[in-house]
């Protein structure tokens, strides 16, 4: 025999059920346009039937309904578009980082312009082109060295810009890094408290929404991997249990643990430099030589992981020390310094090989007497004050006028002394030789090209390789922002749609509410109109 | 698929941003007058431009370099010219001394005048053009005839010290070729054109009456004429060389210059109408926007 009071216990239900999903609808609403919010749906469950099955239930001809009630408030998110997202994010901040860093150094160089390298070489060989038709001319001698001034200028100017660039890119590494320690260590409390929150039989949606913000956000600096643990004691069954989160390889191979589930322990990520002594004994960082998460040491070699921090640590250099000691470089940065610091060398090396065979106006005696046979052999360039030597590495930043140019413009070397007759004071034919130097054939590091050509090649490959990396930017914003629309499409918060859902709710659970009046008739008839018959 | 109201805000916001980054490429192009702005933008055209502009600077230079031979080549005809009309005249005066019916105070005319165009000659020699000797190869510092130093021998024949250079002065005309723009001086200026006509003025003004070994003296005459008028021969045709030059590098400028426009140069015609249609794609994303920004359900329920 069923109770008589049975309907009014279901009509409750259905008030609270709806009560709750309209609460969750007006949750969803508030959250329209929360970052991150995943929109939520109840779950609702018909409560077990009347009679269930046992010994004692009585024998009425069939199962009856008991109503409804809320059996979880779940997230509405496709887990496989987040997997997704996170790799195009990823792959957007490597390029991102690599394309700011080369749009600077674009800046930096400035070409094709008419105030960068190529133009002061090009006017450096007009002034000598210039004295090579008045090499007596004190004015057209003024003008060599200051135009000869201006090329090692523009060397060192380009370098020092260069290297402080560089100096931003390692302060930028150092804080991208620190956001992923910090990101960790958050996604580590997280952890802590799911772990507290979920064998409750709870869903800690909110937490499960600020978890997945920070790993979407982690995924730009770090390519990473999610792995879910699933909680103990009464864990429902779609909970998502605490993730672990490791940073793997561009080929999914595992490089370190970053955030341990299990564990609840954040092995911090850390950048190692390689230390630079200085002649004073001063340490100071020099490239990138290896990565740390936690204890576990990855040589940079094996670092091919894409993300920003990744990127910012092709730009800023690393280096690898080989068995036998030596060290390469490698990097966008110390690439583009090496290559000015190899044309500089050559340069110099070359221009001074021709001028210090040449005669200075001090080789000439005077007009009367016989020139002078022995000359003094003058470098134009120097290193710094010092003569070339066999090491090209700093060159661009150290290449300048020697002393003696800069103390007397009679220290130019514009005649040429052939071996047959003695040149005389207007003879200019080595001012034209010191002009080839800048289109003649030069080994430049391992090439024989002209200066002219190896500066374009330098100049083409970076513009090729910010070509690349805009046109990759641009891919994987694209491709980035199609996986975020399908992702909002699932999740994002419909008002029309919310709207819809709360008049259902609210028509069920007006209707729930009439059901009680229903009720309250019948036990009216039952109570007070029956048994009363004759009075 | 299920859109929602922050889906196309979103979108919406994006497309104007794409559509306002064109309009700033157009902008860029429309201001610089270039195609690119910086080398990524087309990586060929950057180093072509690079390549282009130092073409471009060494063809002026070249330029510059022809004016130079120019100065030299025309001075040193000028001087040549002079040279001539002085030596003609010279053999006039000879050829008048010859004649028996000169008076020795005739004589000593003609010898007077002689030893003055000597004098001329000397300062055509020592020409300077820009403080430069043209005539003394690449000793420009110096005078090929130091008038200045002259001593007085026992004769009375004034002494010159000639210290004519005759190496080449040569001025580099395009990539490699080298122009020779003076004179070889010993051809026009020679220590033995002088004699003669030392010999020959001391000869009128001796007093004597009778110009001695005339016809020798205009034989030798006659043969610095030719050198001469064969050294002006050769300067003109040098100079014709020179105008050759001339052409190409103006005809290679032009070229160098509309290659270093078409290459890198905006087609302003083409942005202008690109930025137009793109200003009315911004007006249509606008518009757009604005009616996707709809009132929602909210607004139609009670």
């Amino acid at each position: 025999m069923r109770s008589t009071f049975m309907g009014l216990e279901t009509a409750k239900r259905g008030m609270f059920a709806q009560q709750s999903a309209l609460h969750t609808t007006g949750n969803n609403i508030a959250n329209a346009n929360t970052e991150g919010y995943t929109r939520q749906r109840v779950n609702l469950k018909a409560t077990e039937a009347y009679p269930s099955l046992g010994i004692n239930r009585p024998q009425i001809p069939g199962q009856m309904g008991t109503g409804v009630e809320v059996d979880s408030v779940q997230r509405v998110r496709e887990s496989f578009l987040d997997i997704q997202y996170r790799s195009e994010n990823n792959k957007l901040g490597y390029w991102d980082s690599r394309a700011n860093a080369l749009q600077k150094m674009e800046e930096i160089m400035n070409e094709p312009s008419d105030t960068g390298l190529a133009n002061s070489l090009d006017q450096f060989w007009q002034s000598l082109q210039d004295l090579a038709l008045d090499p007596t001319n004190a004015g057209a001698r003024s003008v060599v060295r200051e135009r000869g001034n201006a090329v090692a200028d523009t060397f060192s100017y380009l370098a020092t810009s260069l290297k402080s660039v560089q100096g931003d890119l390692k302060n930028e590494l150092d804080v991208s890094v620190k956001e992923v320690n910090s990101i960790a260590n958050q996604l580590n409390n997280i952890n802590k408290q799911i772990s507290e929150i979920e064998p409750n039989g709870y869903l800690p949606n909110d937490l499960y929404d600020e978890r997945d913000r920070l790993l979407d956000k982690l995924s730009s600096l770090a390519n990473i991997k999610v792995s879910y643990n699933p909680s103990g004691g009464n864990a429902l069954k779609i909970s998502e249990g605490t993730a672990t989160v490791e940073i793997v390889d561009d080929n999914g191979k595992i490089l370190g643990t970053l955030v341990d589930a299990k564990s609840q322990r954040v092995n911090e990520l850390s950048v190692t430099f390689k230390k630079i002594t200085d002649d004073n004994g001063n340490i100071s960082d020099g490239l990138v030589e290896g990565v740390k998460i936690g204890s576990k040491s990855i040589s940079i070699m094996d670092f091919n992981s894409a993300g920003k921090v990744s990127g910012l640590i092709d730009s800023y250099g690393y280096s690898e020390t080989l068995s036998d000691g030596s060290v390469v470089e490698y990097g966008l940065y110390p690439q583009m310094l090496n290559d000015l610091d190899t044309m500089a060398y050559t340069f110099g090396t070359a221009f001074n090989a021709v001028h210090s065979e040449g005669w200075t106006l001090n080789d000439f005696d005077s007009d009367t007497k016989a020139p002078n046979t022995t000359n003094s052999k003058i470098n134009f360039f120097t290193l710094g004050g010092v003569a070339f030597g066999n090491n090209s590495k700093g060159a661009a930043s150290l290449i300048q006028i020697s002393k003696e140019i800069q103390d007397s413009t009679n220290n130019i070397a514009a005649a040429y002394y052939d071996g047959k007759t003695l040149p005389e004071i207007g003879n200019g034919k080595n001012a034209v030789q010191l002009s080839n130097v800048k289109n003649g054939i030069l080994t430049i590091g391992t090439t024989n090209t002209t200066l002219q050509n190896f500066y374009e090649g330098i100049i083409g490959g970076m513009a090729v390789n910010a070509q690349e990396a805009e046109r990759l930017t641009t891919n994987s914003t694209v491709l980035k922002d199609s996986v975020e629309e399908r992702r909002q499409s699932v999740s994002a918060v419909s008002l029309d749609e919310e709207m819809t859902n709360m008049i259902q709710f609210q028509h069920a659970y007006n209707a729930s509410a009439r059901m009680i009046t229903l009720q309250d008739e019948i036990l009216d008839k039952i109570i007070n109109g029956m048994g009363i018959s004759g009075r | 698929m299920r859109v929602t109201q922050s889906m196309l805000a979103n979108n919406s916001l994006r497309n104007l941003s794409k559509s306002y980054a064109n309009l700033g490429k157009y902008q860029d192009q429309l201001a610089t007058g270039k195609k690119i702005n910086r080398p990524s933008d087309d990586p060929v055209v950057a180093i072509k431009g690079m390549f282009y502009r130092t073409n471009l600077t060494e063809n002026e230079q070249y330029q510059r370099n022809l004016s130079e031979a120019y100065t030299w080549l025309e001075n040193s005809e000028a001087g040549i010219e002079q040279v001539t009309e002085i030596t003609q005249r010279i053999r006039e005066l000879v050829v008048q001394g010859k004649n028996g019916s000169n008076s020795p105070e005739d004589l000593n005319a003609i010898g007077v005048e002689i030893g003055q165009l000597k004098e001329d000659l000397i300062g055509v020699a020592n020409t300077q053009v820009a403080g430069r000797y043209i005539f003394n190869g690449e000793k420009t510092l110096t005078a090929p005839i130091g008038d200045n130093g002259f001593t007085t021998d026992a004769d009375g024949k004034k002494q010159y010290t000639f210290t004519q250079n005759t190496s080449s002065y040569n001025v580099e005309v395009s990539k490699g070729v080298q122009l020779k723009v003076n004179v070889n001086s010993q051809n026009v200026f020679s220590k033995d054109l002088f004699n003669v006509l030392e010999e020959l003025e001391s000869n009128l003004t001796d007093g004597v009456g009778i110009l001695e070994n005339g016809d020798q003296i205009l034989e030798k005459l006659d043969m610095h004429i030719q050198t001469i008028t064969s050294e002006r021969a050769e300067l003109g045709a040098r100079y014709n060389r020179l105008e050759l030059v001339d052409s190409r590098l103006s005809d290679q400028e032009v070229i160098a210059n509309r290659i270093l426009s078409d290459n890198e140069d905006a087609d302003i015609e083409r942005v202008i109408t690109d930025l137009t249609i793109q200003e009315s794609i911004h007006r249509a994303a606008l518009s757009a926007g604005s009616k996707i920004i709809q009132p929602t359900l909210i607004d139609f329920l009670r």
